[in-house]
């Protein structure tokens, strides 16, 4: 790597370097001929990739493929078990709890995605137009989602946990009589769905910003002349422009939803009765409190290969709009 | 491609950070007027939302139940790092996050740079397999992880910790610094070699000396996704003096009576360096970077 290139191996590894190449190594109009790096090229190539892949492989590669033997063995997190073939994932799918955890995955994605998209896309259209101070609410409506989950989720807590809290007192205040936020099955679904809109709208709300930032006013000034109304020009020119990115964010968020743990646990733990078990909780729990590690992972492993359809189908558009 | 991980506003409006705004309104009467609904509105919603940090904040350095003291006060803060492992806490969380931030940008750095520059059914592959990795959930290799490192003496210890963090830092980025190295014009490196210069030290003396911003909007990202990180923390960690920051917040919970003040003392002094680091350098951040942090929630 320190020997100088030479004139002829320039012109190759020139080639080799393609000007502003993507990183997805995604055809670039122009590019699409194979060029042969030059061997100099290659080895400096090899080398500075190596310590990534083997972080790969040690960290994600060999986990993924040990969680293909876990979960096709009886073991815990001390002995691997025998050999069980498939029933780990007959017994999970047969399993009601299963499906609760599913369904509740399902429904606590839905109005994670498009609950922070709704409250992201209003306050993204209303910080759009000049207001005073509008720099500084940006800044301050970003703050859920910058604030570390554990400390959130901690301020909830004692906002709503207990029938003394902030929350439940202003209610009885009010003659709403006393609600139990995180005692009542289908409250504590609802107040873990509502947190989590808090701490995902920012996201939403950033990412819609961008794609209004880069949309010209001047469409918007030329459709009010033509006598477009508000709402006309909201469904026909907003929404529109700003697909691609709603649309990414979408997929990025269903994979942030599902994944997500901390949101839920250190809120509910899962309770009560289960009434908040998502498909994580339920691995979780699985495997480090009941210490059935086939199971546990057979659900991690139903859930990974979901996300990876997801994330090729979000790869795919990526690919695609960074050709347009 | 390089939506998820935008670093640089010149990288595109896919994700990033869309360059300038040039669509500065002009505000005819009606919009002049429309303004003030709009502050007043968008005034109360913040207030709203902020309810949650405000609590913390206000019981962090309100007197707690069993004190004398009036006023605002220091004593919950003096009181949890006098009778708590706070310190230690605080202590592990930094060195965690540290080691994460510098080994994730040493990898991804030169990872990045390949991606970029590369263009070889190989380095697509790689491309995407990085892509579909960032997306797994972090339950299913924590389990196999843990059996691994329980066999190396790697639980309950910070090294492991930094390890499985540095691991799912990686993917994003590797992403993240090649949507950077995108930006920077392979005439500079082209320069660079008619002076006599190798490949890799065209990478590391144009490329490296010219992304500061994607360096930093990188290292923001691990450092987000280390200093918040929850699960493998509770996977992993099993002792008191090894806890890192949320561990120890969450440690005041397993007692009948929590200590409201204490933890929310402990609770401010973990949410100070996001807040700190995003206020300084929130021109480095971009959409796609910080979605990434969350993708290992």
């Amino acid at each position: 790597m320190s020997s100088t290139t030479a004139p002829s191996g320039l012109a190759r590894a020139r080639r080799g370097l393609a000007p502003g190449g993507s990183g997805g190594g995604s055809p670039q109009p122009g590019q699409n001929r194979k060029s042969k790096l030059s061997a100099q090229t290659s080895r400096t190539f090899f080398w500075l990739l190596l310590p990534s892949v083997v972080l790969l492989v040690l960290i994600h590669g060999y986990p993924l493929f040990q969680a293909g033997v876990q979960a096709t063995h009886n073991g815990n997190l001390i002995q691997t078990g025998d050999f069980v073939g498939i029933e780990n994932f007959q017994s999970v799918l047969a399993s009601p709890a299963f499906w609760k955890a599913a369904q509740f995955t399902l429904l606590f994605t839905i109005v994670g995605v498009f609950g922070s998209w709704a409250v992201g896309l209003g306050l993204a259209l209303l910080l759009r137009t000049k207001i005073p101070a509008g720099g500084t609410f940006k800044v301050l409506l970003l703050l859920p989602w910058v604030v570390p989950i554990v400390v959130s989720s901690t301020a909830w807590n004692w906002l709503v946990a207990t029938p003394d809290s902030l929350v439940p007192s202003l209610y009885r205040n009010l003659g709403l009589g006393t609600p139990l936020f995180l005692a009542d099955p289908t409250l504590a679904a609802v107040t873990v769905m509502i947190f989590k809109v808090w701490v995902s709208f920012p996201f939403m709300m950033m990412m819609i910003s961008a794609a209004l930032a880069s949309v010209d006013s001047t469409v918007y000034e030329a459709a009010s002349m033509d006598g477009a109304t508000r709402f006309q020009q909201f469904s026909q020119i907003t929404l529109p422009l700003i697909a691609r990115s709603t649309y990414i964010s979408w997929i990025l968020m269903t994979i942030f939803c599902v994944n997500d743990f901390p949101t839920i646990y250190l809120l509910t733990g899962g309770g009560p009765v289960d009434a908040t078990t998502s498909l994580v909780v339920l691995a979780y729990r699985t495997v480090f409190q009941d210490f059935t590690t086939g199971p546990g992972v057979a659900i991690a492993f139903l859930m990974t290969m979901t996300l990876v359809v997801i994330s090729v189908l979000l790869y795919r558009q990526i690919r695609k709009s960074s050709v347009e | 491609m390089s939506a998820v991980v935008h670093a640089h506003p010149q990288s595109g409006p896919v994700l990033g950070v869309a360059g300038p705004a040039k669509n500065k309104r002009v505000l005819s009467e009606a919009g002049h007027r429309g303004q003030w609904w709009r502050f007043t509105a968008i005034l109360l919603i913040t207030a709203i939302v902020l309810v949650p940090i405000m609590v913390t904040v206000v019981l962090a350095f309100t007197p707690g139940p069993n004190s004398t003291a009036t006023g605002l006060t220091f004593e919950n803060l003096s009181n949890v790092f006098s009778t708590t492992l706070a310190a230690t806490w605080l202590q592990n969380s930094l060195v965690t996050t540290l080691s994460t931030v510098v080994v994730s940008v040493a990898v991804a750095a030169p990872a990045g740079y390949v991606l970029s520059r590369g263009r070889s059914k190989a380095v697509s592959g790689y491309s995407l397999l990085l892509f579909v990795m960032q997306s797994l959930p972090v339950i299913t290799s924590v389990v196999p992880l843990f059996i691994l490192f329980a066999a190396m003496g790697l639980v309950d210890n910070l090294m492991g910790l930094t390890i499985i963090y540095v691991g799912s830092t990686m993917t994003v980025a590797t992403w993240m610094m090649a949507a950077y190295f995108d930006s920077i014009p392979i005439s500079l490196e082209e320069a660079s070699w008619i002076d006599g210069c190798s490949v890799f030290g065209s990478f590391t003396k144009v490329v490296l000396r010219n992304s500061l911003p994607g360096i930093l909007s990188t290292a923001i990202f691990a450092f987000l996704l280390a200093w918040n990180d929850y699960l493998v923390a509770i996977v992993f960690l099993r002792s008191n003096e090894i806890f890192t920051l949320p561990m120890g917040v969450q440690s005041f919970f397993q007692q009948n009576n929590t200590d409201w003040s204490g933890v929310m003392a402990l609770a401010v002094i973990m949410m100070l360096p996001p807040v700190i680091v995003f206020a300084t350098l929130n021109k480095y951040f971009s959409v796609g970077g910080i979605g990434g942090s969350l993708a290992g929630r």
